[in-house]
């Protein structure tokens, strides 16, 4: 079980992922966001991930994060992801994720934009 | 034969192996219960005899001396019975040395043949001054025997016969609290000395084994019990050892049974104290046979031996000749002169060491018995065999060692022996149904074992073909484009598992028209593989069906979009190569750009505008397509992330170690090449398990009218 401390900050839930999340490790990851997901939804604070941490993400990953944000959309929550680091960032780029979640540079101006 | 074996089976796996070991112990309880009627009595009795072998009573006085009638005396004094004079001397002599007691392991029941009566009777016509001369022998002897502490045998009889008579010297102090029972051994008649003897005597004493105790004791000549108190005619006598220390002790001699509500518990005579059985019996605890107090009755007649050797002694005059003793076998096993006994009782008596086994030993061995037998129930069946096994023979270890250490620490008589024998049984079965458990265990894991071969087996069966219907959906260009000389390709594709989710294309639209696709289904394995064959074959159709790429891709995504109900998604790059003019039209969705090697030098192919995210990521996305212009020469790779994140374990292969090994191989035939990235990949990854699929195509586009290199 992976563990994703949270915090909430500016009425944002700022969730903290660390690691690798790869093939073996996405189910894990998965499952310890399903829990935050639920709460996802229109009037609840919007989530954001906080990926400063996180030094490598695989396509299972990717698509852990995909369908995250299916979900969000669904139930009318707000998710986004922030504070990449440049590899990640890298990977975000190359399969343009970045259009498929939101993607920002720190945690402090992904708040100022999703939590108003 | 499983049928023969199926009863006992059955029998012993009852109540999950314990119901019959618990009908065993049960059994074995009620064994033990009534032991004195099984064969076991004789274990037990072997114990209790091995424990007095390993700890004989230490004999470290000499309180008693015997003066034994023996072969020398016979021969010195003519036949027994000796003429009454001559004991009388013998007494006197004891006498003069001022003993603490004198017992006379002898009955003088009738009258001496030399009394002038019988000499008279045998001799008429004796001179009247010559039969008044005569002595009489028994008056002899009786005046001998006046003094203090002398006390005279008696054997008492269970049926009256000719010349039994009641001995005239009971106990004259009886006195106990609570009433003796019946078990105390009880005589209607009695063998005793003559009258006029027995009022000369201080005393009388008992010389009999008990009754009851005869059978079971002289079973094997092995003497362990004596009585110690009966009564003959309700009148109670001692035995002669006994008799003699209570008339040494004088005044203070009182004898006092002590018993509680099952009988006696021990005897009691002045200060002195014995434990003692229900009846009154001794368990004597024999010491080491010793002949240094026996003398010659005959040295002591002509006054070898000094008188005061006699004192402060308590002496017995008997028989210890061979033809006239009786011989008993002690648990030592000694042969010994019955008088020993005598001996041996007074030192016992003296020291107040008796062996103990009050009423409540028996219950005591029962409850032992009953306790460790179910906690064998209890814990055999859950040990694993070796340490059952270790279980069971510190149990049994401990109760045999239990036995000697109660008869180190204070004499008492715990028979662990009898207890293991009867356990035993009850160990084997419950071990049986252990090992019968563990084996039936050991045959099922063996079946299930063979049944997950069985099925890992098919498994993999089933895998391989779908390998090889996998890797079958895939072009050999080699073989496709055999003739070609407007360019080369090569490809190759190697799952991280059995089957993948990566794939590639190639094929001509038409004349002029190559079409090249490669794609990496989000995750791997069986579920990948399913959607990167629908996938690639979707490509193949939509390409050729839209003349425009960004639409043909669009409508790609539509179709994989419509049954994608576990959200997987495609990263892929598709391109369309005008093999004249190397005109080439792509789509990148989220996938890595080609590498570009143009005269020795490294390049991409810049997606990043029109690049989309992968198919079925996002929903109707506007794919669209995007143009490079390819050089003659100019040679493409094609890959997915199981190249550039193939892990040694610290850290990923990298665009980098690709770009390096893609521009080393520039000059080497495009199959060798391709070999070459390969090759490069895995000695990076130093047997690391490749992490995911691998997938490299090399194109190379001669130009129209160039060769290949």
């Amino acid at each position: 079980m992976m563990n994703l401390p949270t915090r909430e900050q500016a009425g944002v839930l700022i969730v903290s992922v660390s690691g690798r999340i790869d093939h073996t490790t996405s189910e894990a990851f998965a499952k310890a966001l399903d829990p935050l997901l639920d709460r996802c939804t229109q009037g609840h604070p919007p989530i954001l991930l906080d990926f400063s941490a996180v030094d490598y993400i695989s396509s299972a990953g990717l698509r852990v994060l995909m369908m995250a944000s299916r979900r969000s959309k669904a139930q009318n929550g707000s998710f986004a992801i922030a504070a990449l680091q440049p590899m990640v960032q890298e990977v975000f780029a190359i399969s343009r994720f970045n259009l498929i979640v939101p993607c920002y540079a720190s945690v402090e101006s992904a708040s100022k934009v999703i939590g108003s | 034969m499983k049928r023969l074996t199926g009863l006992p089976l059955a029998l012993i796996r009852a109540g999950r192996g314990r119901a019959l070991p618990f009908l065993l112990l049960l059994a074995g309880l009620a064994i033990l219960g009534a032991i004195e009627q099984t064969p076991l009595l004789r274990v037990r009795e072997a114990q209790f005899d091995q424990y007095q072998r390993l700890m004989p009573r230490v004999r470290d006085s000499e309180p008693v001396i015997v003066v034994g009638i023996d072969s020398q005396s016979l021969v010195k004094h003519g036949q027994w019975p000796w003429s009454r004079d001559l004991v009388a001397q013998l007494v006197h002599k004891i006498h003069a040395g001022k003993p603490l007691a004198l017992g006379i392991d002898i009955v003088f029941a009738e009258r001496d043949r030399y009394s002038p009566e019988l000499l008279n009777a045998r001799i008429p016509g004796l001179p009247a001054d010559v039969r008044a001369g005569l002595p009489d022998p028994d008056r002899l002897l009786a005046k001998a025997l006046i003094g203090p502490n002398t006390a005279l045998a008696v054997v008492g009889l269970s049926k009256a016969l000719p010349g039994s008579t009641q001995p005239a010297r009971p106990l004259p102090e009886f006195s106990h609290e609570t009433p003796i029972d019946q078990s105390i051994p009880q005589y209607v008649g009695a063998l005793a000395s003559r009258p006029i003897l027995e009022k000369a005597a201080a005393g009388e004493g008992l010389i009999n084994a008990s009754p009851s105790a005869l059978q079971s004791n002289s079973e094997h000549g092995i003497l362990r019990r004596v009585p110690t108190l009966a009564f003959i005619n309700q009148l109670p006598f001692l035995s002669l050892p006994l008799e003699m220390v209570r008339l040494a002790l004088g005044e203070g001699g009182q004898v006092i049974p002590e018993s509680g509500f099952r009988g006696m518990t021990a005897i009691r005579i002045g200060d002195y104290r014995l434990p003692t059985q229900a009846n009154g019996e001794l368990l004597l605890h024999f010491g080491r046979a010793s002949s240094n107090y026996y003398l010659s009755a005959a040295d002591v007649l002509s006054g070898v031996h000094p008188p005061e050797l006699f004192a402060s002694r308590f002496v017995i005059i008997g028989f210890n000749s061979t033809g006239l003793q009786d011989r008993i076998v002690t648990p030592l096993g000694e042969s010994l002169p019955g008088i020993d006994i005598h001996t041996q009782v007074i030192e016992s008596l003296l020291s107040g060491q008796a062996l103990q086994r009050p009423w409540w030993m028996p219950y005591a061995e029962l409850a032992t018995l009953l306790f460790v037998g179910l906690l064998l129930i209890m814990a055999i069946p859950v040990l694993r065999p070796r340490y059952a096994v270790l279980s069971f023979a510190g149990l049994a270890l401990l109760i045999v060692a239990g036995g000697y250490a109660a008869f180190f620490a204070g004499r008492w008589l715990f028979d662990g022996s009898t207890q293991v024998l009867l356990l035993s049984p009850v160990f084997i079965l419950l071990l049986g149904n252990t090992l019968v458990a563990a084996d039936t265990r050991r045959r099922e894991a063996e079946l299930q074992l063979q049944n997950s071969r069985e099925d890992a087996a098919r498994v993999a069966g089933e895998l391989d073909a779908a390998r090889r219907i996998q890797m079958g959906l895939l072009p050999n260009p080699a073989i496709i484009f055999a003739n070609e000389t407007r360019f080369a390709i090569a490809a190759l594709l190697e799952p991280a598992r059995a089957v993948g989710g990566d794939y590639y294309d190639c094929f001509m639209l038409s004349e002029d028209r190559l079409c090249l696709a490669v794609g990496d289904v989000s995750g791997k394995g069986l579920p990948a593989s399913l959607f990167m064959a629908i996938s690639k074959t979707l490509t193949g159709t939509l390409t050729r069906r839209q003349a425009n790429l960004g639409n043909a891709v669009r409508e790609l995504e539509r179709e994989l979009n419509r049954e994608n109900t576990e959200y997987l998604f495609v990263t892929t790059f598709i391109a369309i190569l005008d093999v004249n003019s190397g005109s080439m039209d792509y789509v990148c969705a989220g996938h890595d750009a080609p590498i570009v090697l143009r005269n020795g030098e490294l390049s991409r192919i810049d997606t990043s505008p029109t690049s989309g995210p992968p198919l079925c990521a996002a929903d109707h996305y506007p794919y669209v397509a995007d143009r490079v212009q390819l050089q003659p020469g100019d040679r493409l790779c094609l890959f997915t992330d199981g190249v550039t994140e193939a892990h040694n374990g610290a850290k990923m292969f990298g665009l980098e170690g690709l770009q390096a090994a893609f521009q080393s191989s520039g000059n080497i035939r495009i199959q060798a090449a391709t070999n070459a990235l390969r090759d490069a990949v895995r000695h990076f990854e130093a047997g690391q398990p490749p992490a995911d699929d691998l997938t490299l195509m090399l194109v190379q586009w001669n130009g129209n009218s160039l060769n290949e290199r």
